[in-house]
């Protein structure tokens, strides 16, 4: 996904919708949608040639904040809506965005085979640990043993790191971010922006309203950083990162590659169109002519 | 005395070949300008079990599978006892049975009025041991005692059989070739037995054969679209099959998703990108689409969905027709949600309606539900290549003065607003399944809700002013007036035209654009008829009572002629209905007088 160069140069600003974000204030998708603008300036993004997509959730109202083509969906199927705006349209720049609800619990199974397909878009997740848009129950991140609104005597399920489950179902391009980073945050999206296949961002973003004040804390005395020399081709060294009790490890956990689905149904095009070209309609239809 | 029209069944186990038996007999008919309709029906297993192929032969055009079968062929009398009901013997019928197969015939149950029929045993395992080497080649054999019998066209089956065998060793092509001479020679044997049934007709140029899957394939690549999405479900999955093959041939996507939910995401985000989208499904599969339905109807983006009915609900009857999903193609969402629900009511039609869907879709940026069914969609018979003159439109686009102040969902008489798609700059903005303002804006304000919910809705009725699809068959004034839908068109339109053949005043009305309804015509219809039959394969009667919604049908003489899908409508039964309500209709004239 690389930008075309573009005249006028745009400052993080010029992708400003105009809206004004429904967030409370404090609420850690705030840094994500200020990442975003800056990462979006830093490759010189067309808005024109963008689609930024989501489901529903407080997170999934980040659409309408950016001066994109934009789709608030409908919860759960955002890689869906992406699904079909990247093949219908490779040559556009396709990012989805989302809450943990949306995209692990309703929207896990698109999640599990937008990564096996290898889709060349960008998939950021806010990983608020709740749902927040519902005021405040369990999510499939949330730690197990947590009073939530709907698990009053404490979660009884253990919860699923995102970022093992996208490895192991086939993203080619995985990391973790915090909303409190900006700096790491911006370079995190923009290189997901650039790899080819599909990128899976998991950002840690604070809920200050269902998890309290003291979430973005505890979140920003975990973050550590990956080691210097860390190798990302290895799977077996990303796993290391993940399932972390005590760290939240920030950067590119994973990146290898591999043909993304654009690559393939180019080359299936390619292939069916050899020597013929389009066919037409009656071309198609004679050949249901009885032949022996 | 020969004839001009015959229907063949060939009732066995999967092994048995009775398909492809089937399928050659279709494609040779086909192949010399014969009218033909081939229909398969199975069991519910995956390979083996029952299976049967009807085949209907005829020198004049056809509306309707045969209610009765004239020529009927059995390997086996266990897999015939698994349809009973469904595959019904001609009071004359000759009945080909496996000679090896010693079912008492008081076991066998070939229909109710079937004295006459001429039980001829046949030792089909025998002839394809001895000629061929193995019982394998008893469909072959039965291919060439069937065409001798029949006076069926020999060379374009010599043809097939050569064609099928050609890719594999020459023993087994010519093994097979002395199937054939077999089955020939036996047949020269008890040439009386097809005395009546000869088949008299002059050869002519090639026709098409096809399914209505097939034909809604070619049309929406005919109509422009460019990117599919579909998940496989029993009766639907040729669009998908065919569509895998030709998609890419014209520069197009096709993606099989995970789910429904999936397919219909991106069909509406392919939609969104500006591409014409279409899926394909059936009942369950429309189930799960339900609520993104209603995401496309909020968000305005136009989308083209094929429902092939099967039986239901739940799982059903998957390999068998029913019209029973109109209640869900109509009204299956939550809140008020415009869609257009059209409806062919052939295998011909399969093609029309579906470019019709993509140029109603398009043009007034809503969801198309094109409700197939079984019946006409895995059928194949025969038509002549299409004119291919159809209009095709797409959507309306801003204009650069729409663009310097963009408003997606402009406030216009008609309720079109002006669609862009990513490219176009100056014409990004957010789309929204949340309530909106004109630019696109989220909103939960009352107003604003009732004044788009109209813009939406008013939409519709540029619809159904350019698309009143209807067909009118018959008497122009009618003592009978017929109201059918979808696949039932074929055996009403063949009982009403044998009606007006006997001077009855019959006639129908069958509505392709079932919402929104066209109305007007409908009411003038009803003008011209003393009596009403709806006639529909639903067993709560959906149509009749989705007509009565909006519609004052003439009271104390309308009559609702309503069963399960299952078994596909028939022409006799429908003769029996006009029968019954001209009478009734005659007695209570004499009445009056
Ligand atoms: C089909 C459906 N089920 C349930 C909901 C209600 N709902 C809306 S958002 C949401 C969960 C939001 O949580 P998450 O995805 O984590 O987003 P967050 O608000 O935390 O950013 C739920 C359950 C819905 N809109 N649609
Ligand atoms: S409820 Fe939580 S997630 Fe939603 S906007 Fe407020 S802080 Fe953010
Ligand atoms: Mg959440």
């Amino acid at each position: 996904m690389s930008a075309a160069g573009v005249k006028v140069e745009l400052k993080p600003g010029a992708y400003k919708s105009g809206l004004k974000p429904v967030w409370c204030p404090g609420c850690g998708d705030f840094g994500v949608l200020n990442a975003l603008y800056r990462a979006m300036a830093k490759l010189q993004i067309e808005p024109w040639n963008t689609v930024i997509l989501s489901g529903i959730g407080c997170s999934s109202r980040l659409p309408g904040y950016v001066k994109t083509y934009g789709f608030n969906g409908v919860h759960g199927r955002a890689l869906t809506l992406a699904t079909g705006v990247k093949v219908a349209r490779p040559e556009l720049t396709v990012i989805a965005v989302g809450g943990d609800g949306d995209g692990l619990a309703i929207g896990g199974n698109h999640l599990i085979h937008s990564c096996r397909r290898n889709l060349d878009i960008l998939y950021i997740l806010m990983d608020n640990e709740i749902y927040g848009l519902t005021k405040g129950q369990v999510a499939p991140t949330t730690p197990t043993g947590d009073k939530t609104k709907s698990t009053y005597w404490g979660n009884p399920e253990p919860s699923v790191d995102p970022c093992e489950l996208a490895i192991s179902t086939g993203a080619t391009w995985v990391a973790r971010g915090f909303s409190g980073e900006m700096k790491g945050l911006t370079e995190m999206i923009s290189a997901g922006l650039e790899h080819n296949g599909f990128s899976f961002l998991n950002v840690m973003s604070p809920c200050v309203t269902w998890r309290g004040d003291d979430q973005f804390k505890e979140m920003k005395a975990k973050v550590a950083q990956l080691p210097e020399d860390y190798d990302p081709s290895r799977r077996k060294n990303a796993v290391k990162y993940t399932r972390e009790k005590d760290k939240i490890t920030t950067g590119v956990l994973y990146e290898v590659e591999a043909p993304s689905l654009t690559d393939q149904l180019e080359d299936m095009k390619t292939r069916a169109m050899a020597g013929n070209g389009s066919q037409s309609t009656k071309e198609m239809l004679s050949s249901f002519y009885p032949s022996f | 005395m020969p004839t001009r029209d015959l229907t063949f069944a060939i009732v066995g186990s999967g092994g048995d070949g009775v398909i492809t038996t089937g399928d050659m007999l279709a494609q040779t008919g086909a192949s010399v300008g014969l009218h033909v309709m081939k229909v398969e029906a199975y069991g519910p297993q995956i390979r083996g079990g029952e299976s049967s192929c009807t085949v209907r032969v005829s020198a004049d055009p056809i509306y309707a599978q045969g209610d009765l079968v004239q020529v009927l062929v059995v390997f086996n009398w266990a897999d015939f006892a698994q349809f009973r009901g469904e595959i019904l013997a001609a009071p004359d019928a000759i009945v080909l049975y496996e000679e090896a197969d010693d079912t008492p015939r008081e076991e066998i149950d070939l229909g109710p009025e079937t004295d006459d029929v001429r039980w001829v045993p046949v030792p089909f395992i025998e002839l394809a041991k001895e000629s061929a080497g193995t019982k394998l080649a008893k469909n072959i054999v039965t291919l060439g005692l069937l065409s001798e019998l029949f006076m069926l066209p020999q060379e374009p089956l010599e043809q097939a059989i050569k064609g099928k065998f050609a890719k594999k060793k020459p023993e087994v092509l010519e093994a097979n070739l002395k199937g054939f001479e077999a089955g020939k020679i036996h047949a020269s044997k008890i040439t009386e037995a097809a005395s009546g049934k000869r088949m008299q007709y002059t050869a002519g140029e090639p026709m098409l054969l096809m399914s209505g899957n097939e034909l809604s394939a070619v049309a929406a690549l005919h109509a422009g679209c460019r990117f599919f999405a579909g998940y496989p479900i029993t009766p639907s999955s040729e669009v998908l099959h065919l569509l895998s093959e030709l998609m890419p041939k014209v520069g197009g996507y096709l993606v099989q998703t995970e789910d429904e939910l999936s397919a219909i995401g991106a069909v509406i985000g392919g939609s969104f990108a500006g591409v014409k989208s279409m899926t394909a499904t059936s009942g369950p599969g429309l189930a799960l689409m339900t609520e993104m339905l209603g995401l496309a109807s909020m968000a305005e983006i136009p989308a083209v969905i094929i429902d092939v009915q099967r039986g239901g609900p739940s799982t059903g009857l998957p390999t068998k027709s029913e019209q029973s999903d109109l209640w869900q193609a109509l009204w299956g969402s939550h809140g008020d949600a415009p869609r257009v629900v059209l409806a062919p009511a052939d295998v011909e039609d399969c093609f029309h309606a579906t470019v019709a869907a993509f140029n109603i879709a398009e043009e007034a940026q809503v969801p198309v539900i094109v409700l197939s069914d079984q019946f006409i969609a895995q059928r194949r018979e025969t038509l002549s290549m299409l004119t291919l003159d159809h209009e095709v439109t797409g959507r309306q686009v801003p204009s650069a003065g729409d663009l310097r102040d963009y408003k997606r969902y402009k406030e216009t008489k008609s309720g079109i607003s002006p669609m862009s798609w990513p490219g176009m700059k100056g014409g990004e903005y957010q789309t929204n399944g949340l309530e909106h303002t004109e630019d696109g804006s989220p909103t939960s304000m009352f107003l604003t809700h009732e004044k788009m919910n109209a813009k939406r809705y008013r939409k519709l009725r540029r619809v159904r002013d350019k698309y009143s699809f209807y067909r009118h068959y018959g008497a122009e004034k009618a003592d009978v007036g017929i109201i059918c839908w979808g696949s039932s068109k074929g055996p009403v339109k063949e009982a009403v035209l044998k009606a007006n053949g006997r001077g009855e005043r019959v006639a129908a009305f069958v509505p392709q654009l079932l919402y929104p309804f066209p109305f007007h015509e409908f009411q003038e219809f009803i003008k011209t008829v003393s009596e009403v039959i709806v006639v529909e394969l639903s067993y709560s009667a959906q149509f009749y009572k989705y007509l009565q919604t909006f519609l004052e049908l003439p009271e104390g003489h309308t009559y609702v002629y309503k069963r399960s899908g299952g078994k596909n409508l028939t022409v006799s039964e429908v003769e029996d209905k006009i029968q019954k309500v001209l009478e009734m209709s005659a007695m209570r004239r004499e009445v009056l007088v």
